[in-house]
């Protein structure tokens, strides 16, 4: 094949990371600070110097194909990339003090966000199986550096060990399934698997398709190959989880988006069934486990399945509507999950980690502020109106319900009633339970402001939703 | 016109709402005026109205007052009917009341609720008054439960007792129940004649006589269902078998009210309502036979209770019920006016014996039970002289008011051919008897024999000036003179005369009055005929046995009584009555509610289905719990289980199993 | 002018929670000022409404998701219109009845009423079905916090319980949404009406609007919830939840389940009927053995509410039975008159129960006794209020009934029979616990240390008297205000008549 120069402007977001990346590593090592201050800022203005250009070189116009058609940049990568960033800086934002109440904050662990990050934004502007796999991989190793960033902390070092060791296998059986694609396309690169796919039923695609599934499924964190996601989440330092939380689930929709819909959406009747099964699962599995579940962050860790699984089910709706609603899903539950961890991160001190639910208790004599927040992600993760949760759910159902597949909107909502349940004991902590002498909460100045962006942000999109719902439905060519 | 007509019925509203709200702030004496005033100011409009309408040539009114709402093509309204029957009515509550309101200011004189009692009072002369002067069903209804409040509250106004707030909410509950049957009667009447209003409903109800409507599986007559609810209701006001026991219990009252309300007016509402209602209830010869059995067994059956009481106003609130009895036989055979006739004369003599009765009570300190009285002649002769006027007029003496109304009634029950007519004759004839019994009784045990007045009662006597205060005793004397004269001044009027003409509608064919109206020769004949007359008879009869037993040789009442001890037995327990409505209905009903509640709502609703649902959640939860092991080895497995189901969709898709 | 009167108790919320942090004196007057200036507006709404027109007023219109159509769609018609008043002046009351009562964080208290406030008004004059459903939601969240913060001991399982019920029944109630909208291809209600969609789904519709507002009523078996809620909230939780959200599922099947699925509400109607009469005869049972003041009023509020639902269900039949146009309008109108009533009748009720617990802290009927003889005029009002509840004449809570009664035989005697039950069952559990709270010697010294009420009790229960009798005497004014609306609901679902 002939090989022509790519267009490298396209791919400014990863170069400019990529470039940043060596800067913060080198700086940091001049820094004597102490608090790695200066990785920090850098860090963060690398985010959103990283923003701007996926919006200025992504968002708008046609998709575009380089790099012998292996890179896309299309407004779904912009949308993506801008996800993926603004939810790595709020959970940066919040776990700086965090870090540093424990002695965790090297410049090390700026240079793992930044790799991940890099690692995710070559997921969402993959167009080829090996493009995907190698930011896959980048994300996935430098998150398992991360999750055991806290070498004195056994249960970290164990769940570390968990990570890795399901991850490789998930990794396994994804990469086993894109050999198959690849044997059946007989190419690596999206458009021409998707043009096999379009070619009719090919048994082979399918089955690679299905192992493919379960790599997906298990990034995501979908049941049953979820097992990993509570210990995972308990283990790592919570900045870590935070981080682990939020962004990566945008990268995993992106992973979905590119293969099975960019890829293989004409086999879209053969991964629904699958589909509804791995989000029927999940339903089920993170509302009954969290039920019952005492630790704040394992509740956490549950509910994100639970969220996975109808996340899924915009998905297997298989209609562009469907997927706007996931990628809409996506991010609202990037913002209200990073609100939730930071909660956690702004109520602990040195030497205290404030993961229990029982912690939470009389929130609301300490300090009424955080409480109405507490109050607002809770209800949001509910899907209470008023909240940018209720939106998530309500564009999965209508996707659902045009799709006709109403009797999967019931049992959706049914568990999403259930999911209430354990929402509300956390409300009923921080609103019923009074403490004998609540003592006033010391944050610092940069938590506080983004504890109530985050707020803020999930009651003004609750309350202004169009923009973003628009926004994540122009990605997909809808009006 | 329409102004003296709304002051007649707004001056008491006005007084009860001063003597309520303000009563504190103008003070007892004051509001006493007010109250007075209030009812004096009625009570003459009502008398001039009443001249009005016949003599004055007044023409029937009927007019809306204002619009209560109005629903599509629906009109309800508030407004006034007014022609002689309810003229008639206004003149005998407003008089009646006024006497009571005088008698107050001195039965009540040292008690704390005396504004209270003077606003109550008020108050129900004025919805009395909207009752008998309603021109439509709504209004009605408003007025009869409002006299129906005004009752509860009064029963109770000593509501510190325990017996007096049973009563009040027993006959509240009571009349509840006959208001059941009313309501019905009323959407009965709404339904099938299409309007609340009187003028419609009647011309309606005759314009269609024969219109059926099937119920329990059978056709009946619209009339017939319509005209038995109605009853229904008249039956708890009027307090009718079975609806009656609630009328004694009542005298837990302060005895001016059971004077008023339990005896002359508010009691009577029934007799009103029906002969309001004659023009349906003449539709219907079966709703006519219930009225008249019904009437008949309650003249007769409560007049023996009223013979084994021992307590003065049980006594008389006994042959309350037995006479609206009579004026309920009279109603139905038809002789409305004969009803309304006997309503009117009652009003003055049972007022008379109520009121004589709680001057002697006050007398005695309020000692109620006859046989710790005796020989009180000596001490209250006027009470004693206006107590025995009430009492003959009552029994039925010639001449006297009493005796030309239950007369009329008695031969004209023997003129109807209705079901039940020829029982209800010798019901009431029997009830002659019983009636001078129970009378004489009383007036022997409380007047004369030997003095059996308790010392400490005694004392307290003695220092009234002349044993009961002079306002006390002039509404005795204004209420005796009409108890004697009234009857022989309107009798012929009022039953032969074609007074109610337009008011109460009769079918020639069931007229007994007219009948009768042809053999009568003026009230002078028509009380010589008493001496050929077995009613009167069997009245000296009743007299003379009572004052065998009770005056000349009391001592062999044992040997009378001992034989006669089941039947006693009975009569003191009222043929069971209370027993069953209170184990029965109230019992069961609270029994009946517990059980939907414990069963019900908590074990079923909330035990099963509510928290059973949740704890089965709870539970499942639980038991998956340890799946989440922690162990490596069963996560990677768990992720393969899951990889071969999706496998398993995978074959089962290209097998085209689904 | 709806926005205002929508946005501006929310916003007074907020300004109270701002303004009265530490200094409850001024949260107070700030939220009595806000509920009056509320109130203020509300009452001009009304005069400045059309009484005559059918159709709706005060409309407002502006995109909002413009994706999906979804529109900020505001206005009001002679069935909101009452509603809304009411809910102006529950709230107004609330605030003057928490004055010196409410000691905990008085601030979150009263912006929680004054945010209900808003919601409220929303739900009842939203015309877009997404609107109305976020209206809808949101208000479990204040009265979740108001029972649950301000609640008795057992309030948890009250607030979970509540929400949980609630919210169960209302996510079935946006599928029916989401679905219609896809049938309708907008979202305002008024597109709903006269679709003609096959009975099959319009059951499966009605089905889903009933698990919503049954439960809201609430309707049995789905009432259990409402006892406890009641029993656990403060006062002013209790007055809201007895006075509005109670009305909210009324409104609802007038607004969604009549119109949108009328062949399915005829097939059903035995249902709805049947479940009213329970609820009238089973309830009304269950509130007389009621050892709890709450409790007992609860059980009453569900049986008055059965009249509601009776009355706009048994149109069907009427139409059957008498064939009577005016029959069925009677039967809806009076539905309507009784959730007005029954309003201001179980505000005024619940009332008086804060006045005897902010005294003696116990709603022990038990406990009581021999009130009148320390507290006269709070007797008078108390035995006034209980009257209206048992549906005298010339109190609010007699003309609904009444109307309801009298339709009802046009349906067929039985209906009629029973629902008039009412009059007895209501009179004994009302009577009965006059008798033992009320009437009687002084029972125990607690009660013989009671107070008569202050003038701020005073001024709250006497305007409430004067409103349920000004009603009861003269209700023309309400019902000419729903009457021409009703009609035209009446012409939707039943086009024939």
């Amino acid at each position: 094949m002939p090989f022509e120069m790519p267009q490298f402007a396209l791919a400014a977001p990863e170069i400019w990371l990529g470039v940043m990346l060596c800067v913060v590593l080198i700086a940091d090592l001049f820094d004597r600070g102490g608090e790695s201050l200066l990785a920090f800022y850098l860090t963060q203005a690398t985010l959103v110097g990283a923003m701007a250009l996926a919006i200025h070189t992504h968002w708008g116009g046609d998709a575009v194909i380089t790099f012998n058609g292996m890179y896309i940049s299309d407004s779904l990568a912009a949308v993506l990339k801008v996800a993926i960033a603004g939810l790595t800086i709020i959970t940066l934002g919040y776990g700086r003090d965090y870090l540093r109440d424990r002695d965790l904050l090297k410049g090390e662990i700026y240079l793992l966000v930044l790799t991940a990050t890099l690692g995710m934004f070559v997921m969402a502007s993959a167009s080829s199986l090996l493009v995907l796999y190698m930011g896959l991989e980048l994300l996935s190793l430098s998150l398992y550096a991360m999750v055991a960033f806290d070498r004195d902390s056994r249960i970290g070092a164990e769940a570390a060990m968990k990570y890795f060791i399901l991850g490789a296998l998930s990794s396994g059986m994804l990469l086993y399934g894109m050999s198959m694609i690849y044997g059946a396309a007989g190419s690596l690169l999206i458009d021409d698997i998707a043009a096999a796919a379009l070619a009719g039923d090919n048994l082979l695609l399918a089955f690679g398709m299905t192992f493919a599934l379960v790599g997906i499924a298990f990034k995501f964190g979908a049941a049953p190959f979820h097992m990993w996601v509570p210990d995972v989440y308990q283990g790592a330092p919570t900045a870590v989880t935070a981080f682990l939380g939020t962004a990566p689930k945008v990268a995993a929709l992106a992973l979905f988006l590119r293969l099975m819909v960019d890829g293989l959406g004409d086999l879209h009747a053969q991964w629904q069934v699958m589909g509804i099964i791995l989000a029927a699962g999940s339903l089920v599995v993170g509302n009954l486990f969290a039920l019952v579940q005492t630790s704040f962050k394992r509740m956490l860790a549950y509910s994100t399945v639970s969220h996975i699984g109808f996340l899924f089910l915009g998905l297997v709706a298989g209609s562009d509507e469907g997927y706007a609603a996931a990628l809409f899903y996506a991010i609202s539950y990037g913002i209200m999950a990073a609100g939730a961890f930071g909660m956690i991160m702004l109520l602990s001190r040195r030497g205290f980690e404030a993961d229990m639910i029982d912690d939470l208790s009389g929130l609301n004599d300490r300090h009424g502020g955080y409480a109405l927040v507490m109050l607002l992600l809770m209800f949001s993760m509910t899907g209470i109106p008023g909240t940018v949760g209720f939106y998530a759910k309500w564009l999965v159902l209508s996707a659902l319900v045009e799709a006709g597949l109403i009797w999967l909107a019931v049992l959706a909502v049914v568990f999403a009633v259930i999911g209430a349940f354990y929402y509300l004991r956390v409300l009923k902590a921080v609103y019923f339970d009074r403490v004998d002498s609540p003592q006033p909460v010391e944050a610092t100045s940069g938590q506080q402001v983004l504890m109530w962006a985050n707020g803020g942000a999930v009651l003004l999109l609750g309350l202004f939703p169009d923009t973003l719902i628009a926004t994540c439905r122009a990605v997909f060519g809808l009006g | 016109m329409k102004t003296i007509y709304l002051l007649v019925v707004l001056a008491p509203l006005l007084g009860a709402a001063v003597a309520g709200l303000a009563g504190h702030f103008i003070g007892r004496s004051n509001a006493a005026r007010i109250a007075v005033a209030a009812v004096a100011v009625s009570a003459l409009g009502s008398l001039w109205v009443l001249y009005q309408h016949v003599w004055g040539g007044a023409p029937v009114f009927d007019e809306t007052l204002y619009q209560w709402a109005q629903v599509g093509g629906l009109s309800l309204e508030v407004g006034f009917l007014i022609d002689r029957l309810t003229a008639l009515m206004m003149v005998v509550v407003t008089s009646v009341s006024l006497a009571v309101h005088v008698y107050t200011i001195g039965y009540m004189h040292d008690d704390a609720g005396y504004q209270r009692f003077f606003s109550y009072i008020n108050l129900f002369t004025f919805a009395m008054l909207m009752l008998v002067m309603a021109n439509n069903f709504l209004q009605l209804f408003f007025g009869w439960e409002a006299v129906g409040l005004v009752s509860y509250l009064l029963i109770g106004f000593y509501y510190r007792k325990e017996s007096a707030i049973f009563a009040n909410l027993k006959a509240f509950l009571v009349n509840r129940v006959g208001d059941f049957g009313f309501l019905l009667g009323i959407a009965a009447v709404l339904m099938y004649y299409g309007s609340l209003d009187y003028g419609e409903v009647f011309a309606a109800a005759t314009l269609r006589p024969d219109m059926s409507l099937s119920i329990f599986g059978t056709e009946a007559l619209v009339a017939t269902v319509a005209g038995v609810l109605l009853f229904i209701g008249a039956m708890g006001k009027s307090a009718q078998v079975p609806l009656h026991v609630w009328l004694p219990d009542s005298m837990e009252g302060p005895t001016p009210i059971s004077a008023l309300i339990h005896a002359a007016t508010m009691v009577t509402a029934g007799i009103f309502l029906v002969a309001r209602m004659s023009p349906i209830f003449e539709l219907s010869d079966a709703a006519l036979s219930v009225v008249l059995v019904l009437g008949a067994v309650t003249a007769l059956f409560m007049g023996l209770v009223g013979l084994v009481q021992n307590d003065i106003k049980r006594v008389i609130a006994y042959s309350t019920l037995s006479q609206l009895g009579y004026m309920f036989v009279a109603l139905g055979a038809s002789a409305y006016a004969a009803g309304v006739f006997h309503l009117m004369t009652h009003a003055f003599f049972k007022a008379l014996l109520f009121l004589g009765a709680g001057a002697v009570i006050v007398a005695l300190h309020h000692e109620q039970d006859m046989r710790r009285m005796g020989n009180l002649r000596r001490y209250l002769p006027m009470t004693h002289i206006t107590m025995l006027l009430g009492t003959l007029a009552l029994v039925g003496t010639p001449f006297f008011s009493g005796y030309y109304s239950k007369d009329v009634i008695i031969e004209a029950v023997h003129a109807a051919d209705r079901f039940g007519a020829g029982f209800a004759y010798w019901a009431v004839l029997l009830g002659v008897f019983i009636t001078a019994l129970y009378s004489f009784r009383l007036y022997f045990m409380v007047f004369w024999g030997e003095e059996r007045i308790d010392p400490h009662a005694k004392a307290h006597m003695s220092h009234l000036p002349g044993y009961v205060l002079p306002v006390m005793q002039w509404p005795l004397v204004a209420l005796a003179v009409p108890s004697v004269v009234i009857g022989y001044f309107t009798i012929e009027p009022m039953l032969f005369g074609g007074f109610f003409d337009g008011a109460i509608h009769v079918l020639s064919g069931n007229d007994v009055l007219a009948k009768k109206g042809e053999t009568f020769h003026g009230p002078l004949a028509f009380g010589l005929h008493a001496a050929v007359n077995p009613a009167f008879w069997l009245a000296v009869a009743g007299a003379v046995v009572a004052w065998f037993f009770y005056i000349a040789r009391p001592d062999l009442r044992p040997a009378l009584t001992r034989p006669m001890a089941p039947l006693i037995g009975v009569l003191e327990r009222k043929y069971g009555f209370d027993e069953l409505y209170r184990n029965g209905f109230a019992g069961g009903g609270r029994q009946l509610g517990a059980l939907f509640w414990r069963g019900g709502d908590q074990a079923i609703i909330d035990g099963v289905i509510v928290n059973g649902t949740a704890r089965t959640i709870g539970r499942l939860a639980q038991g998956l719990r340890g799946v989440q092991s922690g162990y490596l080895y069963h996560y990677a497995f768990a992720m393969i289980i899951g990889l071969l189901l999706l496998l398993t969709v995978f074959v089962g898709r290209w097998q085209g199993w689904f | 002018m709806l926005s205002l009167l929508v946005w501006l108790p929310v916003l007074g919320g907020i300004g109270v929670l701002v303004a009265g942090r530490d200094d409850a004196a001024r949260a107070r007057w700030f939220a009595l000022g806000v509920a009056a200036l509320v109130f203020g507006l509300a009452v001009g709404l009304w005069v400045a409404f059309e009484a005559g027109v059918a159709g709706m007023q005060f409309v407002e219109q502006a995109d909002w998701i413009s994706a999906f159509g979804i529109q900020y769609y505001l206005g009001v018609d002679g069935i909101s219109m009452p509603l809304v008043v009411l809910t102006a002046f529950a709230t107004l009351l609330v605030v003057v009845a928490a004055w010196e009562v409410v000691q905990y964080k008085p601030a979150q208290y009263l912006a929680a009423f004054l945010i209900m406030e808003g919601i409220m008004i929303g739900v009842f004059s939203a015309l877009d079905a997404i609107l109305f459903y976020v209206f809808f939601e949101a208000m479990l969240i204040p009265m979740f916090l108001i029972i649950g913060i301000w609640g008795g001991p057992n309030r948890i399982y009250a607030t979970l319980k509540f929400f949980l019920y609630t919210f169960l029944g209302s996510v079935m109630m946006l599928i029916a949404l989401i679905y219609l909208r896809t049938e309708a291809g907008s979202f305002a209600i008024q597109d709903f009406y006269g679709l003609q969609l096959p009975l099959a789904t319009q059951m499966v519709l009605f089905l889903a609007f009933l698990a919503a507002f049954a439960v809201k009523v609430p309707m049995f078996p789905v009432h259990t919830w409402l006892p406890d809620a009641h029993v656990e909230a403060p006062t002013g939780g209790s007055v809201i939840l007895a006075a509005i959200t109670l009305k909210i599922g009324g409104y609802g099947f007038l607004r969604f389940s009549l119109p949108i699925a009328p062949e399915a509400s005829m097939a059903l109607d035995w249902l709805l009927i049947g479940l009213s009469l329970i609820a009238v005869v089973y309830i009304g049972l269950v509130a007389m053995v009621q050892a709890d003041l709450k409790k007992l009023i609860a059980y009453s509020s569900i049986a008055h509410m059965g009249f509601v639902t009776l009355g706009f269900f048994l149109i069907f039949r009427i139409l059957a039975g008498s064939g009577s146009r005016d029959g069925a309008l009677l039967a809806l109108e009076g539905g309507m008159v009784q959730m007005i009533s029954h309003g201001f009748v179980s505000a005024a009720m619940f009332l008086c129960v804060g006045v005897l617990y902010d005294r003696m802290h116990s709603r022990r009927i038990a406990d009581y006794g021999g009130v009148a003889s320390k507290m006269p005029v709070f007797a008078g009002f108390f035995v006034l209020f209980a009257m209206a509840n048992a549906g005298l004449p010339g109190t609010s809570g007699f003309v609904g009934e009444f109307m309801i009664v009298l339709a009802s035989f046009q349906a067929g005697f039985w209906y009629a029979a029973i629902a008039a039950l009412t009059l007895i069952l209501g009179a004994a559990y009302s009577l009965w616990m006059i008798k033992r709270v009320v009437y009687g010697e002084v029972d125990n010294e607690n009660v013989d240390a009671l107070t008569d009420v202050t003038p701020r009790e005073r001024l709250l229960l006497g305007t409430l008297a004067v409103v349920i009798i000004a009603v009861g005497v003269y209700p023309a004014p309400l019902v000419e205000v729903m009457e021409p609306s009703l009609d035209a609901l009446f012409r939707i679902v039943v086009p024939t008549f």
